[in-house]
């Protein structure tokens, strides 16, 4: 039992429960390894399309052509990656600002918008408070396919189709942000608010100095999340741009397959680039994204 | 601060808190201290109610009067919204045509049919699929060592960081006729070798579904389940350890520890993800359009790609905002009926 001692579950267990049954610990171990086995298998069976991905994009056109295919790359070349990168057609830094202009932008107005009309419905009582609030939170269940083609049709009239605009105007205000922002500052006390009334800060500056700075944790989960649903977005980019030089990753992405459908080598390469550098950054911050979801349950 | 955990989605925005100051009931406008609390709301407010006004009420207003008219955005309409002259109201036409069941019914309106089909199947297999999934890894992932934790954590939670089109290409290759992963897997095993059409074989169904609706429900699992994960093992985490040791102590077997002590304690969590996962499942448009654009002979033809097709590729914008609005009765009345179940098993 000295051994034991360590593992509290071990330790809390009736001796003569133990000793009732022998075989407990072995089969404790066995158990033990069995679920590393099992969780080992789901990890490699959940990793390995992305595995699959990076190797075919080091493989040669005639080693992709192969049948059956390889699995390792039998002479890895970075040929895919210089192809794609000296491509003419994809020019993928100003791919790559179109997103981040769109994605930045988004999340500056979100944090924006929800917070100053978070703290509005969290301290204030005004005519019309909570029909307007019930009204927000309504429009988070109309489907985007409902909203889309009247959508269009007013950017139309904007002419902010084919302009990056017409995917930050529409999403100034974001309903779930406006929900999760209301919910962090009902919870800081009234009487903060008050003393900076007392000593004589006007209601912006209270905004930006007592209510912000406590914000901090929950705007970096919100602006986390918003980044990604932005950087990702595909159906709404889809409609509103049509011109080549204007458009978003994804949908440069999706074109890109389109066009060489024959050598998937090439697709892969690019996947690799649109998708990756992100992708590290987003499971760095992975803290900040599992907290929202797992406050909020966003999706 | 303090945390507000999952279940405060529940929480009525009629919070109870007090509100810092009342503005309503005071008069003064002008100078004072109210009068700045005032200015400072009506500043906020004004524009936030015009711009929700103008880009949120307007466009739901406008999708459901679409519904009734035949409209295509290249023909000269009425002077209000472009409806009517080129653009004629039809009435119910289009909710009519929705019920013609027979065989002469149009091309677009036997799409209809399918694109339900295809949606209800498509969420109800995701659901299950996905909770039977889930719940067992989370509780086997929250186990293990914390460490290691993390890493399985990072590697089921990084599909949800990719963006779906990138899913979408990833797995069109994995299950490339000739030059997939999958094929040539079964090619080793088997030793001979082998070409299965995956996502664009027709005839090739199982127990009825077609093979490429189950390629793209294998693909959605694959990016959706961290969702559901990181909420489950948060959940896990939330169980006091008291409740876990005790069970230990009184040598519940894994099984049974899970069966009546996660399962029971997990419960509104549960319910809740199921919801969401639902209302999400019934909205995918990326991996469809990108996968399989609705192919082969439609049998992926989800609602929200029907919708996008009408509207965009065939300017029938009438008829799409009048699948829009079906689409949306859908998800209301499930959500409505999984909530109501909700509410009725919430406390245990």
């Amino acid at each position: 039992m000295a051994t034991t001692l360590k593992r509290s579950h071990e330790t809390e267990r009736d001796p003569r429960r133990g000793a009732s049954r022998p075989l407990r610990p072995s089969r404790r171990k066995l158990a033990r390894v069995c679920l590393y086995l099992v969780l080992g298998l789901l990890g490699i069976i959940a990793a390995i399309p992305f595995v699959w991905m990076i190797l075919a994009s080091f493989k040669s056109g005639a080693e992709i052509r192969e049948i059956p295919p390889t699995f390792w790359p039998r002479d890895a070349s970075l040929g895919n990656y210089e192809t794609i990168l000296n491509d003419p057609e994809l020019p993928l830094t100003l791919f790559y600002r179109n997103s981040l202009f769109v994605a930045v932008m988004n999340v500056l107005a979100t944090l924006f918008t929800a917070s100053l009309l978070g703290y509005v419905f969290a301290k204030y009582t005004f005519p019309g408070r909570q029909a307007f609030f019930w009204f927000i939170l309504a429009t988070m269940m109309i489907p985007a396919q409902v909203t889309m083609i009247p959508g269009y049709l007013i950017l139309v009239q904007l002419g902010l189709l084919n302009n990056l605009w017409g995917l930050i105007l529409p999403s100034l205000i974001d309903a779930f942000a406006v929900f999760l922002m209301r919910q962090f500052i009902v919870s800081i006390p009234n009487d903060e608010i008050h003393s900076a009334r007392v000593d004589g800060a006007s209601e912006w500056r209270i905004y930006r100095s007592v209510v912000l700075p406590q914000l901090k944790p929950a705007l970096a989960t919100l602006g986390m999340l918003t980044f990604m649903f932005h950087w990702n977005a595909y159906l709404w980019p889809l409609i509103v741009l049509t011109e080549q030089s204007k458009r978003t990753l994804p949908i440069i992405l999706t074109w890109y397959s389109g066009q060489h459908d024959a050598q998937p080598n090439l697709v892969m390469a690019a996947s690799v680039l649109m998708v990756i550098p992100v992708l590290i950054v987003f499971a760095l911050s992975q803290k900040w994204i599992v907290r929202g979801l797992t406050l909020t349950g966003a999706r | 601060m303090r945390c507000r955990r999952w279940r405060g989605k529940r929480t009525s925005p009629s919070d109870r808190s007090r509100p810092a100051i009342d503005v309503g009931t005071k008069r003064r406008w002008f100078g004072g201290r109210e009068g700045a609390q005032k200015r400072f709301v009506a500043a906020v407010i004004t524009p936030a109610a015009l711009y929700m006004a103008a880009l949120s009420l307007l466009p739901i207003i406008w999708a459901a009067a679409l519904a009734f008219f035949e409209f295509s955005p290249r023909r000269t309409g009425g002077p209000i919204l472009g409806l009517g002259a080129e653009n004629p109201f039809v009435g119910l036409d289009h909710f009519r045509a929705m019920l013609d069941f027979s065989e002469q019914a149009p091309l677009n309106v036997r799409q209809f049919h399918t694109a339900v089909k295809v949606t209800l199947i498509f969420a109800f297999l995701v659901l299950p699929l996905n909770l039977a999934i889930t719940l067992p890894l989370a509780a086997m992932i929250d186990s293990v060592h914390d460490r290691l934790k993390v890493v399985f954590r990072t590697i089921f939670f990084l599909p949800v960081l990719t963006s779906a089109v990138g899913v979408a290409i990833i797995w069109g290759f994995v299950l490339h006729p000739q030059r997939g992963l999958l094929n040539g897997l079964i090619s080793k095993i088997t030793g001979k070798v082998t070409v299965i059409a995956w996502i664009t074989d027709p005839n090739f169904l199982f127990f009825g579904i077609p093979v490429a609706l189950l390629a793209i429900i294998v693909a959605y699992l694959w990016q959706d389940i961290g969702y559901n994960l990181v909420i489950f093992i948060a959940a896990h985490q939330a169980i006091p350890q008291s409740v876990k040791d005790a069970a230990l102590v009184d040598g519940a077997s894994a099984w049974q520890r899970f069966r009546y002590i996660t399962l029971p304690l997990l419960k509104p969590t549960i319910l809740l993800a199921s919801v969401l996962t639902m209302i999400s499942s019934f909205q995918v448009f990326d991996l469809f359009q990108v996968m399989t654009d609705g192919g082969p002979h439609d049998q992926t033809r989800a609602l929200s790609l029907d919708i996008y097709q009408n509207a965009f590729r065939f300017q029938r914008m009438g008829w799409a905002a009048a699948v829009s609005v079906v689409l949306f009765v859908l998800v209301f009345v499930i959500s409505l009926v999984q909530t109501r179940f909700l509410r009725s098993q919430w406390e245990y």
